[in-house]
């Protein structure tokens, strides 16, 4: 039972950081209606731009996260404009097509660039902490991973207030509803989708920085983060950023507890195994609100 | 006149492909570049796999990351009536297909209810969830894999019959089952597109809501055509399995036995017949040419193969969504005199696929639009 306990909370420490990595998904996704199987090369970029901070200027990839966030918010703009925009109009497929084109190349210019080799960033705030613990009412708790998760979920609230409560985020909630009856009223949907794939793409990038202290760096990390991605949103209720949250917490402890009880080969599908069953008898997701 | 010098072409186009694809491996075999044969067989079984694909991804209309599942039940399937029972490949192929489409069924009617990138997603999960059962299930023997025990034949038409052929003769010999594999395939295909399976795939496809209402079982069809694309992917696997002589579940589950597939039925047209064979030529020889041009160069094994074929997919997916075939080739080559005619292609029935994309926008709002 403590063992079960244990693994429950690391399991909330990962949701946090699953959170912040999969609510980009739930915008491009979840809100936009846009498919993005780049996701996780997103993701892998901001770990590769925490390792090249952090080893060539000694920046901590907790301040990474500013100039990472800002390069990427530009990435996700750029990639709409030239590429997604062109293909939101055809088929749904080309989406998947357009995308699956962009993991590669992504994918595949990190590797002509850094090569497959595993890289490990050392010498930053979280790494210098490593072994560091609390003991809370008996439980365990790994320092690096608590702060961790901590700075996800601030970075959680802030984009949920953004998109709940400013005028902003009622206009990409507005275009989400009902793109027509937005340009009606005034708002450019073709702007709204462009901000939701910065957004997208620098809210990965930033939780793939704090997941650079904890995981390897390489060129292939991303996918195995965006299959993950894909099930949190789809547990979550689509679209929903509260939902999105609880689903990440609720992956985290699925994979840790599953863990402790199966060979570590099966954490990830268990993970998927509720992806389908919720998705069977729930399509509305855990916390869809429609 | 018109319509029968386009059938001419057609005909002769095919006779001509035919003709190339036969003739291909013979001065390979003289000249002792049996690496090419080999090349042309990963061009064959890709080509195999993406007539596979286009069935439940083209024509039905449903996207599918996790057929490399049945692959794998087809291989694990073959090998291991082999090394227990000695059974040929050919009957365990049999057995390999039967096993796949049935497995497919059974997990793909529930999965029946989801449509769209929600199917899609569905699909990458029953392939996250068959990988630890292949890398920890002892009866396979688990991570470590399944070696193909190697029995000497006794003359040709034994090594046919085992499919294990010696030494320099391999390439050669692997190149024209995968042709005639192919070939088969491709017939099968044909078989189905113009039968009233295909139309009901299409009709799915095209308008799910319409079909239903003319009494169309679309979760039905739907589970018809991913068993049809297991049935392919798993004869594929034995193939494969007894390629390579061994089974790996990491090998046999690898997402690129749906990625590459898909990737030529695009380029070359999805929903198109010839297109998955057209795309296969294409793209499967890049990589070959790739590390051939590069030599020991710095870029060398650095994934520049990946990054053209990225580049592929996404100037086709912006730029020529319906692929290559879809283009006006019979106007562009005389067959067809006049201008105005519509762009026939070799086996094409279904219409343009930019003409049949729905709404716009986001489709956002009602769960009946959901999965």
């Amino acid at each position: 039972m403590e063992l079960f306990v244990q693994a429950a909370v690391n399991g909330l420490q990962m949701g946090f950081l699953y959170a912040l990595l999969a609510v980009g998904l739930t915008i491009i996704w979840g809100l936009m209606e846009m498919i993005n199987f780049a996701h996780g090369e997103f993701l892998m970029l901001g770990m590769f731009g925490a390792w090249w901070l952090s080893t060539t200027f000694r920046i901590d990839p907790l301040l990474a996260i500013v100039p990472l966030g800002l390069v990427m918010y530009g990435l996700g703009v750029l990639i709409y404009e030239q590429l997604m925009r062109r293909v939101q109009l055809g088929d749904p497929f080309t989406q998947i097509f357009a995308t699956v084109g962009l993991l590669f190349l992504i994918q595949n210019s990190a590797v002509a660039v850094f090569t497959s080799d595993y890289r490990f960033v050392n010498d930053t705030l979280l790494t210098r902490l490593s072994g560091a613990k609390l003991q809370i009412l008996g439980i365990t708790v790994g320092v690096p991973l608590l702060i961790g998760a901590l700075v996800a979920l601030v970075l959680f609230l802030l984009l949920y207030l953004l998109i709940d409560r400013t005028e902003f985020g009622l206009a990409l909630q507005a275009t989400s509803e009902d793109r027509e009856a937005a340009m009606l009223v005034g708002i450019r949907p073709q702007r709204m989708f462009a901000v939701a794939w910065g957004l997208g793409a620098a809210l990965v990038a930033v939780a793939g920085a704090i997941l650079a202290n904890f995981f390897a760096v390489y060129p292939q990390v991303g996918l195995q983060f965006t299959v993950l991605a894909y099930a949190i949103v789809a547990l979550g209720g689509f679209g929903s950023i509260l939902g999105t949250l609880l689903a990440a917490l609720l992956v985290g402890v699925v994979q840790s507890v599953t863990v402790v009880y199966l060979p570590p080969a099966f954490k990830d599908a268990f993970v998927f195994a509720s992806y389908l069953l919720i998705g069977l008898f729930r399509p509305q997701g855990l916390f869809g609100r429609f | 006149m018109a319509a029968s010098s386009v059938r001419t072409g057609r005909l002769l186009a095919l006779a001509a492909a035919a003709a190339v694809a036969i003739a291909y491996p013979i001065p390979l075999q003289l000249g002792g570049y049996t690496y090419f044969q080999t090349v042309g067989f990963l061009v064959l079984l890709n080509a195999m796999l993406g007539v596979g694909w286009n069935v439940i991804g083209g024509w039905a209309g449903q996207f599918d990351f996790g057929p490399q599942v049945f692959l794998a039940i087809g291989a694990y399937t073959a090998v291991v009536l082999f090394i227990h029972l000695g059974l040929s490949p050919w009957l365990g192929m049999l057995a390999g297909i039967a096993l796949a489409a049935v497995v497919c069924a059974l997990v793909t009617y529930p999965l029946t209810r989801l449509r769209g990138h929600y199917f899609a997603i569905a699909t990458v999960a029953i392939w996250m969830i068959a990988q630890p059962i292949g890398a920890t299930w002892e009866f396979i023997n688990g991570s470590r894999g399944l070696f193909v025990p190697m029995k000497p034949a006794a003359g040709a038409l034994d090594a046919l019959v085992t499919l294990q052929f010696a030494g320099a003769r391999k390439g050669l010999a692997y190149y024209y089952v995968g042709l005639a594999l192919l070939a088969l395939t491709l017939y099968g295909a044909w078989v189905v597109e113009r039968s009233k399976l295909g139309f009901y795939f299409r009709a799915i496809r095209d308008d799910q809501e319409g079909a239903e209402g003319i009494g169309i079982d679309s979760r039905l069809y739907k589970v018809i055509a991913r068993s049809v694309t297991a049935a392919v992917y798993g004869a594929a696997g034995v193939l494969y399995a007894f390629w390579a002589l061994a089974v790996f579940p990491e090998q046999v589950l690898d997402l690129n036995w749906s990625v590459l597939p898909m990737m030529a039925t695009v380029v070359g047209g999805i929903g198109r017949l010839w297109g998955p064979v057209l795309g296969a030529v294409i793209l499967i020889p890049i990589s070959q040419i790739m590390s051939t041009t590069l030599g020991t160069g710095p870029l060398a094994g650095r994934g520049v193969d990946l990054i053209v074929y990225g580049l592929i997919i996404i100037v086709i997916a912006a730029v020529r969504p319906t692929g290559l075939l879809s283009l006006p080739w019979g106007r562009w080559l005389r067959l067809s005199p006049a201008p105005s005619a519509p762009a026939s292609d070799i086996g094409s029935r279904s219409g343009d696929v930019a003409a049949r994309s729905g709404d716009v926008g986001p489709r956002s709002g009602d769960v009946a639009s959901r999965p």
